[in-house]
């Protein structure tokens, strides 16, 4: 603890530094930053930070977002930036668990009630779709890829990736990153609970499973309403092969 | 041809089952010892096409065309690429690829693979960052690639030992296995997400492990050939590819944020053997 404080500030300095030095070149950051760049025209020798003064999670940070570790500028589907997929909200910080490291109890409940505050209903209720729909969404890896070769979604939505994690009906090979959900309407029922609790999971399972490895679907925006209504139907309905 | 260049004596002694030291080895016979020892791991043994056809790897092809590119002069300083230092002097290959990434004192930094060699052709052959030998980075046609597999090669069957005493080693390393927990992106995946359990699989995909190190060798053995894409890959593209999966924007080629996370994943493999070129899915 108490070799803390100095690194954090030599740490805290050196990133003051570089912001300052890389303005220069750093094209469009700020409006206010570009004429403080001309009028100090002197060609920028680059500062330099020593990154043996940081410790690893400052310069992982300064990594990814100062040293050009990432195209920044991306564009990504849902109209941000590349940067703004790297930026870490409260429960991706929270469950960022190391080696061995378990979350705290103050996280897990801040990460449970997180996830349950963001979870919202359709209107009249939780019901299931068609589960013919539910079936390819729950197969598609497609959207939100970006890098080298991004997905359109003008051309095919975005899926639901539950089968890279999960077996569910036995006609395709799924992933067991998640418990196997062969049988789940079957084994399960379909009471008001039940689909609630289900809904709860695929809309932010965060909520049940503090830092799950499970995605937030509904909560991020990529199932909506109607697609996660889909997919229900897929895990629940008789007709359905995970029922088989 | 190359290949049987490879010391034979070596080859003997895995097969004998003696501990392999410091000598080169083939990768497909460092590939049975890893079977070996981790009684038939299902990461290891996922493919069995992939191990028969490990002798007869396209990606020797590429090793061999590596090898003429490196000895023949070019470049605007018509110099081939044999002052090159890897980290183990001028011109030596042997094991190079095994202790990388490590810190130059040359550059005042910590270099892959991937970054030590465009150094040199720029340093010694006078190549530029806008002339394709070093721009085009993918594919087994690129002239990076081609050096890259016969580089790495000189290291099969050697332990990995990135070395860790300089103290920028140790914080890029330490950097990168932050980097490996760090969750976020539109599926909150991190690569601890993927790569922490053992066994487990991504559809019909199995996932090695990082504290598995005798799979995990495998895993970060680059060039490898991979036949899905009939194209011998690098550690590089490999980041990249997890990274499009998991939603992030590109890395960039040669970045530190991409060397701390290979500096990290090949400690993660240490004393393990290289397995180089490897062949995987
Ligand atoms: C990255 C992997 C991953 C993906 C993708 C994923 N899940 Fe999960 N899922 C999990 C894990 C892991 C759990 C177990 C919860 C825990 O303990 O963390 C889980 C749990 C569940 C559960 C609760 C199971 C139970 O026994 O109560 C349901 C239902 C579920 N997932 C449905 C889905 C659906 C539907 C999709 C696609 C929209 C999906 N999952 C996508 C990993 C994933
Ligand atoms: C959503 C799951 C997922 C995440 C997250 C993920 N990977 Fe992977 N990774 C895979 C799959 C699937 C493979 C292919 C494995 C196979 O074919 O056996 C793979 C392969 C690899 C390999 C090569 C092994 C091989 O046999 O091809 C390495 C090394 C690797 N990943 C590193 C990483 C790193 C580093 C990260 C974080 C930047 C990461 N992965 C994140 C799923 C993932």
């Amino acid at each position: 603890m108490f070799n803390k404080t100095p690194i954090a500030a030599v740490a805290a300095a050196s990133l003051l530094l570089i912001a300052g030095g890389c303005s220069a070149t750093n094209a469009g950051k700020t409006e206010a930053a570009k004429p403080m760049a001309m009028a100090a025209a002197a060609p920028a020798a680059p500062a330099k930070v020593d990154y043996t003064k940081m410790s690893a999670k400052d310069l992982a940070e300064y990594l990814i977002f100062e040293a050009e570790g990432y195209d920044l500028k991306q564009a990504t589907q849902e109209g941000t930036s590349g940067r703004d997929r790297l930026v870490q909200d409260e429960i991706q910080k929270a469950c960022s668990l190391m080696k061995g490291q378990e979350v705290s109890d103050k996280d897990r409940e801040k990460v449970m009630a997180l996830a349950a505050a963001s979870i919202k209903y359709p209107e009249g209720g939780i019901k299931l779709g068609d589960w013919k729909k539910g079936r390819e969404l729950a197969w598609s890896g497609f959207g939100y890829r970006t890098a080298h070769n991004p997905d359109d979604h003008s051309k095919r939505e975005a899926g639901g990736n539950c089968y890279n994690c999960h077996q569910l009906a036995t006609d395709r090979t799924g992933g067991d990153i998640g418990p196997s959900l062969t049988g789940y309407g079957k084994n399960r029922g379909a009471s008001e609970d039940m689909l609630k609790y289900t809904y709860d999971v695929i809309y932010n399972p965060h909520t049940y499973f503090a830092c799950t490895n499970m995605p937030r679907m509904g909560a991020v925006g990529v199932l909506n309403h109607k697609q996660i209504a889909d997919i229900m139907a897929y895990l629940f309905d008789p007709a359905s092969p995970v029922n088989k | 041809m190359l290949k049987k260049n490879l010391l034979a004596l070596p080859v003997a002694l895995a097969v004998a089952g003696v501990a392999y030291a410091g000598s080169g080895m083939l990768p497909e016979d460092a590939l049975e010892m890893q079977i070996k020892k981790t009684n038939s791991s299902s990461y290891l043994t996922q493919s069995p096409q992939n191990l028969m056809m490990m002798p007869d790897n396209p990606a020797w092809e590429v090793v061999e065309a590596g090898e003429a590119l490196f000895k023949q002069p070019r470049g605007p300083k018509n110099a081939s690429l044999e002052k090159c230092d890897f980290g183990k002097g001028p011109g030596v290959l042997e094991g190079a690829h095994a202790e990388l990434p490590r810190y130059f004192a040359d550059t005042g930094k910590v270099m892959d693979l991937d970054t030590r060699l465009v150094h040199c052709m720029k340093t010694l052959q006078g190549f530029t960052n806008d002339d394709p030998a070093i721009k085009q980075k993918h594919g087994s046609k690129t002239d990076i690639m081609k050096l890259q597999a016969y580089i790495g090669s000189k290291s099969s069957g050697m332990p990995w030992n990135p070395p860790m005493n300089h103290p920028l080693e140790k914080a890029m390393r330490d950097a990168g296995e932050v980097m490996f927990y760090r969750r976020s992106a539109t599926m909150d995946f991190s690569c601890a997400t993927c790569h922490t359990q053992t066994g487990k699989r991504i559809r019909a995909s199995v996932l090695p492990s990082v504290y598995d190190a005798a799979d995990w060798t495998k895993a970060i053995s680059w060039p490898a050939h991979r036949t899905s894409h009939e194209q011998v890959r690098s550690s590089q593209h490999r980041v990249l590819e997890c990274l499009w999966q998991m939603r992030y924007p590109d890395i960039k080629n040669g970045s530190d944020a991409s060397i701390a996370m290979i500096s990290f994943w090949t400690d993660a493999a240490r004393g393990e053997p290289v397995i180089v070129p490897d062949l995987k899915r």
